[in-house]
Protein backbone atom coordinates (compact mmCIF):
# COMPACT_ATOMS: atom_id res chain seq x y z
CA UNK A 1 0.00 0.00 0.00
CA UNK A 2 0.99 2.95 -1.06
CA UNK A 3 0.36 7.18 0.41
CA UNK A 4 2.62 8.26 -2.84
CA UNK A 5 0.61 11.95 -3.65
CA UNK A 6 0.95 10.93 -7.57
CA UNK A 7 0.17 7.56 -7.33
CA UNK A 8 -3.66 8.61 -5.75
CA UNK A 9 -3.68 11.13 -8.02
CA UNK A 10 -3.33 9.05 -11.05
CA UNK A 11 -6.13 6.51 -9.53
CA UNK A 12 -7.97 9.39 -8.79
CA UNK A 13 -8.31 10.50 -12.45
CA UNK A 14 -8.94 6.82 -13.25
CA UNK A 15 -11.88 7.02 -10.93
CA UNK A 16 -13.51 9.75 -12.40
CA UNK A 17 -12.93 8.63 -15.83
CA UNK A 18 -14.60 5.46 -15.47
CA UNK A 19 -17.28 7.18 -13.38
CA UNK A 20 -18.17 9.48 -15.91
CA UNK A 21 -18.69 6.24 -18.12
CA UNK A 22 -20.56 4.17 -15.33
CA UNK A 23 -22.83 7.41 -15.04
CA UNK A 24 -24.12 7.53 -18.68
CA UNK A 25 -25.59 3.98 -18.15
CA UNK A 26 -26.95 5.19 -15.13
CA UNK A 27 -28.41 8.30 -16.44
CA UNK A 28 -29.92 6.52 -19.44
CA UNK A 29 -31.60 3.67 -16.40
CA UNK A 30 -32.98 6.54 -14.59
CA UNK A 31 -34.69 8.05 -17.91
CA UNK A 32 -36.70 5.21 -18.81
CA UNK A 33 -37.33 4.77 -15.35
CA UNK A 34 -38.65 8.32 -14.61
CA UNK A 35 -40.84 8.54 -18.47
CA UNK A 36 -41.61 4.34 -18.61
CA UNK A 37 -41.92 3.45 -15.06
CA UNK A 38 -39.85 0.20 -16.01
CA UNK A 39 -36.45 -1.26 -15.15
CA UNK A 40 -34.81 -2.25 -18.45
CA UNK A 41 -32.54 -4.81 -17.78
CA UNK A 42 -31.89 -5.18 -21.50
CA UNK A 43 -29.50 -2.10 -21.13
CA UNK A 44 -26.21 -3.52 -20.71
CA UNK A 45 -26.98 -5.69 -23.72
CA UNK A 46 -26.93 -2.41 -25.33
CA UNK A 47 -24.31 -0.93 -24.45
CA UNK A 48 -22.50 -4.01 -25.28
CA UNK A 49 -23.95 -3.54 -28.78
CA UNK A 50 -22.56 0.07 -29.21
CA UNK A 51 -18.91 -1.49 -27.90
CA UNK A 52 -18.84 -4.13 -30.80
CA UNK A 53 -20.06 -1.52 -33.17
CA UNK A 54 -17.13 0.12 -32.46
CA UNK A 55 -15.28 -2.50 -32.19
CA UNK A 56 -16.50 -3.55 -36.08
CA UNK A 57 -16.73 0.62 -37.15
CA UNK A 58 -13.22 1.30 -36.30
CA UNK A 59 -10.97 -0.73 -38.66
CA UNK A 60 -13.56 0.41 -41.22
CA UNK A 61 -12.71 3.60 -40.42
CA UNK A 62 -9.45 3.20 -40.77
CA UNK A 63 -9.10 3.04 -37.03
CA UNK A 64 -10.43 6.89 -37.03
CA UNK A 65 -12.09 7.25 -33.49
CA UNK A 66 -15.04 9.76 -34.26
CA UNK A 67 -17.07 8.34 -37.07
CA UNK A 68 -16.86 4.90 -35.43
CA UNK A 69 -18.41 6.26 -31.97
CA UNK A 70 -20.85 8.47 -33.84
CA UNK A 71 -21.54 4.71 -35.95
CA UNK A 72 -21.73 3.02 -32.25
CA UNK A 73 -24.11 5.71 -31.01
CA UNK A 74 -26.35 5.28 -33.76
CA UNK A 75 -26.02 1.78 -33.59
CA UNK A 76 -27.12 1.47 -29.75
CA UNK A 77 -30.03 4.21 -30.37
CA UNK A 78 -31.35 2.08 -33.44
CA UNK A 79 -31.43 -1.06 -31.30
CA UNK A 80 -33.04 1.33 -28.65
CA UNK A 81 -35.78 2.34 -30.45
CA UNK A 82 -36.39 -0.80 -32.48
CA UNK A 83 -36.85 -2.34 -28.49
CA UNK A 84 -39.01 0.42 -27.61
CA UNK A 85 -41.48 -0.13 -31.09
CA UNK A 86 -41.27 -4.09 -30.30
CA UNK A 87 -41.75 -4.88 -26.91
CA UNK A 88 -41.84 -1.55 -24.23
CA UNK A 89 -44.88 0.59 -26.35
CA UNK A 90 -46.81 -2.79 -25.75
CA UNK A 91 -46.49 -2.45 -21.96
CA UNK A 92 -49.24 -1.15 -19.99
CA UNK A 93 -48.24 1.66 -16.93
CA UNK A 94 -47.75 -0.80 -13.79
CA UNK A 95 -46.88 -3.84 -15.48
CA UNK A 96 -43.73 -3.70 -14.03
CA UNK A 97 -43.55 -7.96 -13.50
CA UNK A 98 -44.04 -7.76 -17.02
CA UNK A 99 -41.71 -5.74 -17.89
CA UNK A 100 -38.84 -7.16 -15.97
CA UNK A 101 -39.69 -10.73 -17.06
CA UNK A 102 -39.64 -9.07 -21.17
CA UNK A 103 -36.60 -7.11 -20.61
CA UNK A 104 -34.44 -10.09 -18.63
CA UNK A 105 -35.39 -12.06 -21.49
CA UNK A 106 -34.18 -9.86 -24.37
CA UNK A 107 -30.78 -9.23 -22.56
CA UNK A 108 -30.79 -12.89 -22.62
CA UNK A 109 -31.14 -13.04 -25.85
CA UNK A 110 -29.35 -10.60 -27.09
CA UNK A 111 -26.10 -11.44 -24.97
CA UNK A 112 -26.15 -14.82 -26.30
CA UNK A 113 -27.06 -14.31 -30.06
CA UNK A 114 -23.55 -11.78 -30.02
CA UNK A 115 -22.05 -14.89 -28.29
CA UNK A 116 -22.98 -16.82 -31.49
CA UNK A 117 -22.40 -14.42 -33.67
CA UNK A 118 -18.75 -13.12 -32.70
CA UNK A 119 -17.87 -15.64 -30.24
CA UNK A 120 -17.30 -15.33 -26.49
CA UNK A 121 -13.99 -14.39 -26.48
CA UNK A 122 -13.01 -11.18 -25.73
CA UNK A 123 -11.90 -8.25 -28.10
CA UNK A 124 -8.90 -5.87 -27.32
CA UNK A 125 -10.07 -2.73 -29.58
CA UNK A 126 -7.31 -0.30 -30.93
CA UNK A 127 -7.55 3.27 -32.11
CA UNK A 128 -6.16 5.51 -33.62
CA UNK A 129 -4.64 7.06 -30.58
CA UNK A 130 -3.23 3.40 -29.82
CA UNK A 131 -2.47 3.82 -25.81
CA UNK A 132 -1.05 6.97 -26.29
CA UNK A 133 -1.64 9.62 -23.72
CA UNK A 134 -1.47 12.48 -22.34
CA UNK A 135 1.62 13.23 -19.30
CA UNK A 136 1.35 15.82 -16.77
CA UNK A 137 4.61 15.33 -14.57
CA UNK A 138 4.61 12.02 -13.69
CA UNK A 139 1.08 11.91 -13.85
CA UNK A 140 -0.43 9.36 -17.45
CA UNK A 141 -3.81 9.08 -18.81
CA UNK A 142 -4.55 7.54 -22.05
CA UNK A 143 -6.31 9.84 -25.11
CA UNK A 144 -8.91 6.97 -24.99
CA UNK A 145 -9.54 7.22 -21.12
CA UNK A 146 -9.85 11.37 -21.54
CA UNK A 147 -11.92 11.67 -24.95
CA UNK A 148 -14.55 8.85 -23.24
CA UNK A 149 -15.00 11.20 -19.83
CA UNK A 150 -14.97 14.57 -22.12
CA UNK A 151 -17.82 12.84 -24.41
CA UNK A 152 -19.54 11.77 -21.56
CA UNK A 153 -19.10 15.36 -19.68
CA UNK A 154 -20.60 16.90 -23.07
CA UNK A 155 -23.35 14.66 -23.74
CA UNK A 156 -24.23 15.26 -19.98
CA UNK A 157 -24.27 18.83 -20.37
CA UNK A 158 -26.00 18.02 -23.60
CA UNK A 159 -28.85 16.39 -21.76
CA UNK A 160 -29.17 18.89 -19.32
CA UNK A 161 -30.16 21.49 -21.73
CA UNK A 162 -32.34 19.35 -23.96
CA UNK A 163 -34.38 18.57 -20.19
CA UNK A 164 -33.89 21.71 -18.72
CA UNK A 165 -35.39 24.33 -22.43
CA UNK A 166 -36.62 21.99 -24.74
CA UNK A 167 -39.85 21.31 -25.54
CA UNK A 168 -38.80 17.72 -26.20
CA UNK A 169 -37.41 17.41 -22.55
CA UNK A 170 -39.76 19.42 -20.52
CA UNK A 171 -42.34 16.77 -21.68
CA UNK A 172 -40.22 14.36 -20.47
CA UNK A 173 -40.16 15.62 -17.56
CA UNK A 174 -43.65 16.81 -16.98
CA UNK A 175 -44.24 12.84 -17.61
CA UNK A 176 -42.02 11.81 -15.00
CA UNK A 177 -42.95 14.36 -12.34
CA UNK A 178 -46.75 14.01 -12.90
CA UNK A 179 -48.44 11.75 -15.45
CA UNK A 180 -52.07 12.80 -15.01
CA UNK A 181 -51.29 16.95 -15.44
CA UNK A 182 -49.00 15.97 -18.71
CA UNK A 183 -52.01 13.48 -20.04
CA UNK A 184 -54.14 16.38 -19.13
CA UNK A 185 -52.71 19.34 -21.22
CA UNK A 186 -52.06 17.01 -24.39
CA UNK A 187 -48.47 15.32 -23.92
CA UNK A 188 -48.77 12.38 -25.73
CA UNK A 189 -47.10 9.38 -23.89
CA UNK A 190 -45.74 7.08 -26.56
CA UNK A 191 -43.71 9.67 -28.21
CA UNK A 192 -41.85 10.55 -25.06
CA UNK A 193 -41.42 7.26 -24.36
CA UNK A 194 -40.09 6.33 -27.38
CA UNK A 195 -37.82 9.88 -27.07
CA UNK A 196 -36.56 8.58 -23.61
CA UNK A 197 -35.66 5.27 -24.94
CA UNK A 198 -33.52 6.59 -27.30
CA UNK A 199 -32.34 9.15 -25.80
CA UNK A 200 -31.35 6.41 -23.26
CA UNK A 201 -29.88 3.96 -25.50
CA UNK A 202 -28.10 6.61 -27.16
CA UNK A 203 -26.09 7.73 -24.19
CA UNK A 204 -25.07 3.92 -23.45
CA UNK A 205 -23.79 3.26 -26.84
CA UNK A 206 -21.87 6.20 -25.96
CA UNK A 207 -20.98 4.20 -22.84
CA UNK A 208 -20.14 1.35 -24.81
CA UNK A 209 -18.12 3.10 -27.45
CA UNK A 210 -15.85 5.24 -25.21
CA UNK A 211 -15.40 1.77 -22.75
CA UNK A 212 -14.78 -0.76 -25.82
CA UNK A 213 -10.96 1.09 -26.22
CA UNK A 214 -10.52 0.67 -22.18
CA UNK A 215 -11.53 -2.01 -21.50
CA UNK A 216 -11.89 -5.87 -23.48
CA UNK A 217 -15.13 -6.13 -25.38
CA UNK A 218 -17.15 -9.38 -24.60
CA UNK A 219 -21.01 -10.52 -24.76
CA UNK A 220 -21.15 -10.56 -21.19
CA UNK A 221 -19.92 -6.73 -20.41
CA UNK A 222 -23.09 -5.54 -20.25
CA UNK A 223 -24.27 -7.57 -17.59
CA UNK A 224 -21.24 -7.36 -15.28
CA UNK A 225 -22.19 -3.31 -15.74
CA UNK A 226 -25.93 -2.86 -15.51
CA UNK A 227 -25.81 -4.10 -11.75
CA UNK A 228 -23.45 -1.09 -11.03
CA UNK A 229 -25.47 0.65 -12.56
CA UNK A 230 -28.82 -0.23 -10.42
CA UNK A 231 -26.52 0.82 -7.45
CA UNK A 232 -26.00 3.93 -8.70
CA UNK A 233 -29.40 5.00 -9.91
CA UNK A 234 -30.41 4.11 -6.16
CA UNK A 235 -27.21 5.41 -4.35
CA UNK A 236 -27.87 8.79 -6.29
CA UNK A 237 -31.69 8.65 -5.05
CA UNK A 238 -34.01 7.08 -7.72
CA UNK A 239 -34.97 9.44 -10.35
CA UNK A 240 -32.02 11.81 -9.68
CA UNK A 241 -29.99 12.78 -12.65
CA UNK A 242 -27.37 14.73 -10.76
CA UNK A 243 -27.29 12.48 -7.77
CA UNK A 244 -27.24 9.35 -10.12
CA UNK A 245 -23.97 11.36 -12.32
CA UNK A 246 -22.31 12.29 -8.85
CA UNK A 247 -22.86 8.43 -7.50
CA UNK A 248 -21.56 7.32 -10.72
CA UNK A 249 -18.13 9.56 -9.90
CA UNK A 250 -17.53 7.91 -6.49
CA UNK A 251 -18.59 4.59 -7.47
CA UNK A 252 -15.72 5.05 -9.79
CA UNK A 253 -13.28 6.76 -7.37
CA UNK A 254 -13.91 4.15 -5.04
CA UNK A 255 -13.09 1.10 -7.13
CA UNK A 256 -9.74 2.97 -8.23
CA UNK A 257 -8.80 4.00 -5.15
CA UNK A 258 -9.76 0.18 -3.84
CA UNK A 259 -7.93 -1.39 -6.52
CA UNK A 260 -4.93 0.96 -5.85
CA UNK A 261 -4.67 0.25 -2.52
CA UNK A 262 -6.27 -2.60 -1.35
CA UNK A 263 -6.41 -6.51 -3.02
CA UNK A 264 -7.93 -6.26 -6.50
CA UNK A 265 -10.59 -8.95 -5.73
CA UNK A 266 -12.35 -6.22 -3.17
CA UNK A 267 -12.43 -4.00 -6.39
CA UNK A 268 -15.81 -5.00 -7.48
CA UNK A 269 -17.34 -6.17 -4.07
CA UNK A 270 -16.95 -1.98 -3.21
CA UNK A 271 -19.57 -1.14 -4.77
CA UNK A 272 -22.18 -3.68 -3.78
CA UNK A 273 -20.76 -2.82 0.16
CA UNK A 274 -20.99 1.11 -0.43
CA UNK A 275 -24.73 0.52 -1.99
CA UNK A 276 -25.47 -1.63 0.89
CA UNK A 277 -24.23 0.90 3.53
CA UNK A 278 -25.94 3.76 1.78
CA UNK A 279 -29.21 1.77 1.54
CA UNK A 280 -28.93 0.81 5.54
CA UNK A 281 -27.88 5.04 6.41
CA UNK A 282 -30.07 6.79 4.02
CA UNK A 283 -32.72 4.52 2.78
CA UNK A 284 -33.51 6.98 -0.03
CA UNK A 285 -30.20 7.22 -1.27
CA UNK A 286 -27.99 9.80 -0.91
CA UNK A 287 -29.51 12.42 -2.87
CA UNK A 288 -33.32 13.37 -2.88
CA UNK A 289 -35.35 11.05 -4.70
CA UNK A 290 -37.24 13.23 -7.57
CA UNK A 291 -39.20 12.17 -10.82
CA UNK A 292 -36.18 13.07 -13.47
CA UNK A 293 -34.88 15.63 -11.48
CA UNK A 294 -32.33 17.55 -12.76
CA UNK A 295 -31.09 20.08 -10.86
CA UNK B 1 -54.69 16.29 -38.53
CA UNK B 2 -54.96 16.63 -34.92
CA UNK B 3 -57.50 15.63 -32.21
CA UNK B 4 -59.43 19.26 -32.22
CA UNK B 5 -58.77 18.94 -36.22
CA UNK B 6 -60.12 15.53 -36.89
CA UNK B 7 -63.03 16.24 -33.93
CA UNK B 8 -63.97 19.63 -35.99
CA UNK B 9 -64.16 17.16 -39.46
CA UNK B 10 -66.12 14.58 -37.49
CA UNK B 11 -68.29 17.89 -36.32
CA UNK B 12 -68.90 18.58 -39.81
CA UNK B 13 -69.12 21.81 -39.31
CA UNK B 14 -72.79 21.78 -37.85
CA UNK B 15 -73.58 24.59 -35.49
CA UNK B 16 -74.29 23.07 -31.98
CA UNK B 17 -75.58 25.26 -28.80
CA UNK B 18 -74.11 22.52 -26.46
CA UNK B 19 -70.63 21.80 -26.15
CA UNK B 20 -70.40 18.83 -24.59
CA UNK B 21 -72.98 16.05 -24.88
CA UNK B 22 -73.03 13.15 -22.41
CA UNK B 23 -75.66 10.41 -23.23
CA UNK B 24 -76.38 7.37 -21.52
CA UNK B 25 -73.18 6.87 -19.41
CA UNK B 26 -72.96 3.82 -17.20
CA UNK B 27 -69.74 2.54 -15.39
CA UNK B 28 -69.87 -0.87 -12.89
CA UNK B 29 -66.92 -1.28 -10.26
CA UNK B 30 -67.38 -4.86 -9.36
CA UNK B 31 -71.03 -5.17 -9.62
CA UNK B 32 -71.35 -1.27 -8.22
CA UNK B 33 -73.62 1.20 -10.35
CA UNK B 34 -71.23 3.81 -10.24
CA UNK B 35 -72.69 5.67 -13.03
CA UNK B 36 -76.05 4.17 -14.49
CA UNK B 37 -77.58 6.40 -17.05
CA UNK B 38 -76.19 9.44 -16.98
CA UNK B 39 -77.19 12.42 -19.69
CA UNK B 40 -76.66 16.15 -19.73
CA UNK B 41 -75.17 18.89 -22.07
CA UNK B 42 -72.98 21.36 -21.31
CA UNK B 43 -74.08 24.70 -23.46
CA UNK B 44 -70.83 26.62 -24.88
CA UNK B 45 -70.09 29.39 -22.77
CA UNK B 46 -72.18 28.59 -19.81
CA UNK B 47 -70.79 27.75 -15.78
CA UNK B 48 -72.28 24.43 -15.45
CA UNK B 49 -71.86 22.87 -11.95
CA UNK B 50 -72.03 18.58 -11.75
CA UNK B 51 -73.62 18.13 -8.03
CA UNK B 52 -74.42 15.46 -5.67
CA UNK B 53 -73.38 13.59 -2.24
CA UNK B 54 -70.34 11.23 -1.66
CA UNK B 55 -70.58 8.08 -4.09
CA UNK B 56 -73.32 9.70 -5.90
CA UNK B 57 -71.00 9.21 -9.51
CA UNK B 58 -69.58 12.79 -9.77
CA UNK B 59 -65.81 12.05 -10.01
CA UNK B 60 -66.26 8.87 -12.31
CA UNK B 61 -68.51 10.80 -14.56
CA UNK B 62 -66.21 13.20 -15.25
CA UNK B 63 -63.33 10.79 -15.45
CA UNK B 64 -65.32 8.92 -17.68
CA UNK B 65 -65.97 11.87 -19.88
CA UNK B 66 -62.26 12.77 -19.93
CA UNK B 67 -60.67 9.42 -20.58
CA UNK B 68 -58.95 8.95 -17.29
CA UNK B 69 -61.26 5.67 -17.06
CA UNK B 70 -62.79 3.61 -19.50
CA UNK B 71 -66.42 3.57 -19.59
CA UNK B 72 -69.05 0.58 -19.83
CA UNK B 73 -71.22 1.88 -22.13
CA UNK B 74 -72.73 5.94 -23.37
CA UNK B 75 -71.40 8.23 -25.62
CA UNK B 76 -70.12 11.83 -25.22
CA UNK B 77 -69.85 14.38 -27.92
CA UNK B 78 -67.52 17.64 -27.63
CA UNK B 79 -68.22 20.34 -30.52
CA UNK B 80 -70.69 17.17 -32.16
CA UNK B 81 -67.67 15.17 -32.40
CA UNK B 82 -67.61 11.92 -31.10
CA UNK B 83 -64.72 11.90 -28.01
CA UNK B 84 -66.06 8.53 -26.61
CA UNK B 85 -63.28 5.70 -25.46
CA UNK B 86 -60.47 8.08 -26.86
CA UNK B 87 -57.12 8.36 -24.86
CA UNK B 88 -56.65 11.44 -21.88
CA UNK B 89 -54.15 12.93 -24.31
CA UNK B 90 -56.16 13.09 -27.34
CA UNK B 91 -59.40 14.38 -25.57
CA UNK B 92 -57.62 17.28 -24.21
CA UNK B 93 -56.18 17.79 -27.80
CA UNK B 94 -59.46 17.86 -29.10
CA UNK B 95 -60.23 20.55 -26.81
CA UNK B 96 -61.59 19.36 -23.08
CA UNK B 97 -59.16 19.75 -20.92
CA UNK B 98 -59.43 19.25 -16.82
CA UNK B 99 -57.98 19.95 -13.58
CA UNK B 100 -58.21 17.64 -10.93
CA UNK B 101 -59.49 17.19 -6.85
CA UNK B 102 -56.14 16.84 -5.59
CA UNK B 103 -53.81 19.68 -7.44
CA UNK B 104 -51.52 18.56 -10.23
CA UNK B 105 -48.73 20.87 -11.06
CA UNK B 106 -45.22 20.02 -11.43
CA UNK B 107 -43.81 21.79 -8.26
CA UNK B 108 -40.24 22.07 -9.25
CA UNK B 109 -41.15 24.19 -12.56
CA UNK B 110 -41.84 27.66 -12.31
CA UNK B 111 -45.01 29.01 -12.85
CA UNK B 112 -44.45 30.28 -16.59
CA UNK B 113 -43.10 26.45 -17.24
CA UNK B 114 -45.92 24.95 -15.82
CA UNK B 115 -47.95 27.16 -18.35
CA UNK B 116 -45.41 26.83 -21.04
CA UNK B 117 -45.49 22.81 -20.84
CA UNK B 118 -49.30 22.90 -21.72
CA UNK B 119 -49.21 25.56 -24.45
CA UNK B 120 -46.14 23.80 -26.03
CA UNK B 121 -48.01 20.21 -26.81
CA UNK B 122 -50.63 22.35 -29.10
CA UNK B 123 -48.64 24.94 -30.91
CA UNK B 124 -47.47 23.55 -34.41
CA UNK B 125 -43.85 23.77 -34.09
CA UNK B 126 -41.83 20.54 -34.18
CA UNK B 127 -38.64 19.74 -32.35
CA UNK B 128 -36.91 20.41 -35.82
CA UNK B 129 -38.38 24.37 -35.74
CA UNK B 130 -37.08 24.06 -31.91
CA UNK B 131 -33.43 23.01 -32.71
CA UNK B 132 -33.18 25.81 -35.29
CA UNK B 133 -35.07 27.97 -33.02
CA UNK B 134 -37.10 28.56 -36.37
CA UNK B 135 -39.57 31.55 -37.36
CA UNK B 136 -42.47 29.43 -36.36
CA UNK B 137 -40.93 28.13 -33.50
CA UNK B 138 -40.62 31.83 -31.80
CA UNK B 139 -43.91 32.81 -32.65
CA UNK B 140 -45.49 29.68 -31.21
CA UNK B 141 -43.06 30.71 -27.99
CA UNK B 142 -44.01 34.58 -28.00
CA UNK B 143 -47.87 33.45 -28.58
CA UNK B 144 -47.47 31.17 -25.89
CA UNK B 145 -45.81 33.35 -23.31
CA UNK B 146 -48.68 36.09 -23.80
CA UNK B 147 -51.09 34.08 -23.04
CA UNK B 148 -49.28 32.57 -20.19
CA UNK B 149 -49.24 36.21 -18.87
CA UNK B 150 -52.58 37.16 -19.60
CA UNK B 151 -54.10 33.94 -17.61
CA UNK B 152 -51.39 34.73 -14.92
CA UNK B 153 -52.52 38.43 -14.22
CA UNK B 154 -56.20 36.87 -14.06
CA UNK B 155 -55.16 34.57 -11.61
CA UNK B 156 -53.43 37.21 -10.02
CA UNK B 157 -50.49 35.45 -9.63
CA UNK B 158 -48.18 37.71 -12.10
CA UNK B 159 -45.48 37.97 -8.59
CA UNK B 160 -44.64 34.36 -8.97
CA UNK B 161 -44.36 33.82 -12.50
CA UNK B 162 -40.74 32.72 -12.32
CA UNK B 163 -40.80 31.06 -9.12
CA UNK B 164 -41.61 27.19 -8.34
CA UNK B 165 -44.86 26.72 -7.81
CA UNK B 166 -44.33 24.14 -4.57
CA UNK B 167 -43.82 27.41 -2.64
CA UNK B 168 -47.14 28.71 -3.77
CA UNK B 169 -50.39 27.96 -0.96
CA UNK B 170 -52.84 24.58 -2.02
CA UNK B 171 -54.97 27.57 -3.57
CA UNK B 172 -52.62 28.99 -5.70
CA UNK B 173 -51.49 25.82 -7.02
CA UNK B 174 -55.04 25.33 -7.81
CA UNK B 175 -55.47 28.02 -9.66
CA UNK B 176 -52.13 27.18 -11.58
CA UNK B 177 -53.79 24.25 -13.27
CA UNK B 178 -57.00 26.16 -13.96
CA UNK B 179 -54.76 28.16 -16.08
CA UNK B 180 -52.48 25.22 -17.19
CA UNK B 181 -55.74 23.93 -18.32
CA UNK B 182 -56.71 27.10 -20.26
CA UNK B 183 -53.58 27.20 -22.32
CA UNK B 184 -54.53 25.70 -25.30
CA UNK B 185 -57.95 28.04 -25.56
CA UNK B 186 -60.29 24.73 -24.88
CA UNK B 187 -63.92 24.06 -25.80
CA UNK B 188 -64.47 23.54 -22.67
CA UNK B 189 -62.64 22.94 -18.89
CA UNK B 190 -63.65 20.45 -16.39
CA UNK B 191 -63.40 21.46 -12.95
CA UNK B 192 -62.72 18.47 -10.02
CA UNK B 193 -63.95 20.30 -6.82
CA UNK B 194 -62.00 23.61 -7.50
CA UNK B 195 -62.26 24.81 -4.18
CA UNK B 196 -62.05 21.57 -2.17
CA UNK B 197 -59.35 22.28 0.88
CA UNK B 198 -58.58 25.90 -0.21
CA UNK B 199 -58.95 28.92 2.80
CA UNK B 200 -63.08 29.55 2.96
CA UNK B 201 -61.77 32.91 2.56
CA UNK B 202 -59.95 32.38 -0.77
CA UNK B 203 -62.61 30.35 -2.47
CA UNK B 204 -64.64 34.25 -3.52
CA UNK B 205 -61.02 35.09 -5.36
CA UNK B 206 -61.69 31.85 -7.36
CA UNK B 207 -64.98 32.70 -8.01
CA UNK B 208 -63.87 36.12 -9.33
CA UNK B 209 -61.27 34.43 -11.28
CA UNK B 210 -63.99 31.65 -13.09
CA UNK B 211 -66.77 34.68 -13.36
CA UNK B 212 -63.72 36.92 -15.17
CA UNK B 213 -62.69 33.90 -17.29
CA UNK B 214 -66.64 33.24 -18.52
CA UNK B 215 -67.40 36.31 -19.31
CA UNK B 216 -64.25 36.02 -21.72
CA UNK B 217 -65.77 33.29 -23.24
CA UNK B 218 -64.39 30.38 -21.10
CA UNK B 219 -67.13 27.49 -20.88
CA UNK B 220 -66.81 25.37 -17.25
CA UNK B 221 -68.57 22.13 -16.05
CA UNK B 222 -67.47 22.07 -12.32
CA UNK B 223 -67.62 19.08 -9.83
CA UNK B 224 -67.84 20.39 -6.56
CA UNK B 225 -69.12 19.78 -2.80
CA UNK B 226 -69.93 23.23 -1.63
CA UNK B 227 -73.02 23.51 -2.82
CA UNK B 228 -72.88 27.61 -1.96
CA UNK B 229 -70.38 28.12 -4.31
CA UNK B 230 -71.86 26.12 -6.64
CA UNK B 231 -75.18 28.15 -6.56
CA UNK B 232 -73.17 31.74 -6.93
CA UNK B 233 -71.47 30.18 -9.71
CA UNK B 234 -73.73 28.52 -11.96
CA UNK B 235 -76.50 29.29 -14.50
CA UNK B 236 -76.97 25.16 -14.71
CA UNK B 237 -76.99 22.70 -11.80
CA UNK B 238 -77.13 18.69 -12.69
CA UNK B 239 -77.73 17.07 -9.45
CA UNK B 240 -76.59 13.17 -9.16
CA UNK B 241 -77.69 10.82 -6.79
CA UNK B 242 -76.58 7.14 -6.71
CA UNK B 243 -75.41 7.15 -10.11
CA UNK B 244 -78.49 8.75 -11.78
CA UNK B 245 -79.37 11.86 -12.46
CA UNK B 246 -81.56 13.02 -10.17
CA UNK B 247 -82.09 16.62 -11.26
CA UNK B 248 -81.48 19.67 -13.07
CA UNK B 249 -81.84 23.19 -13.53
CA UNK B 250 -81.50 26.55 -12.16
CA UNK B 251 -79.38 27.10 -8.88
CA UNK B 252 -82.54 28.59 -7.66
CA UNK B 253 -84.66 25.81 -8.74
CA UNK B 254 -82.28 23.29 -7.58
CA UNK B 255 -81.88 25.05 -4.10
CA UNK B 256 -85.87 24.45 -3.81
CA UNK B 257 -85.99 21.32 -5.23
CA UNK B 258 -86.91 18.98 -2.19
CA UNK B 259 -85.75 15.98 -3.46
CA UNK B 260 -82.06 17.14 -3.59
CA UNK B 261 -82.76 18.34 -0.40
CA UNK B 262 -83.49 14.81 0.77
CA UNK B 263 -80.23 13.39 -1.55
CA UNK B 264 -77.98 15.63 1.11
CA UNK B 265 -79.71 13.75 3.93
CA UNK B 266 -82.19 16.70 4.69
CA UNK B 267 -79.24 18.33 5.94
CA UNK B 268 -78.18 20.82 3.43
CA UNK B 269 -78.48 23.50 4.41
CA UNK B 270 -75.74 22.54 7.55
CA UNK B 271 -74.05 21.00 5.06
CA UNK B 272 -73.55 24.32 3.04
CA UNK B 273 -72.60 26.07 5.99
CA UNK B 274 -70.35 23.93 6.74
CA UNK B 275 -68.28 23.85 3.64
CA UNK B 276 -69.02 27.74 3.09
Amino acid sequence: MSADPIYLLQLTLNGVTLGLLYALIAVGLALIFGVLEIINFAHGELLMVGAYAMAFALPAFGLLYWPALVVAVLASAIAGWVLYELFLSKLKLGELERSILITLALSIIILHVVQLLFTASPRIVDTQFGFEGVEIGAIRITWTRVIGAGSAAVAFALLFLVLKFTQFGRAMRAIAQNREAALMVGIRPKTVARNAVVLATALCGLAGAALAPVHLVQPGMGQFLIFKAFALVIIGGLGNIPGAIAAAILLGLVESWVGGFFQIVWQEAAVFVLMMGVLFLRPDGLFKRGAMRVG
Amino acid sequence: MDARAEADADAGGTAVSAVLEVRDLHKAYAGVRAVDGVSFDVQAGSITGLIGPNGSGKSTTIDGISGFQPLDSGTVRLGGADITGMASHRIARAGLMRTFQTVRVYERLSLRENLMIAAQQFDAAGWIDELLRTKRYRGAIAAGEARARELTRMIGLMKYWEAPTGILSYGQKKLVALAAALMPKPRIVVLDEPVAGVNPTRIREVEEVLQTLNAAGETFLIVEHNVEFITTLCHHVIVLDQGRKLSEGSAEAIHADARVLEAYLGVAPELEEAEA
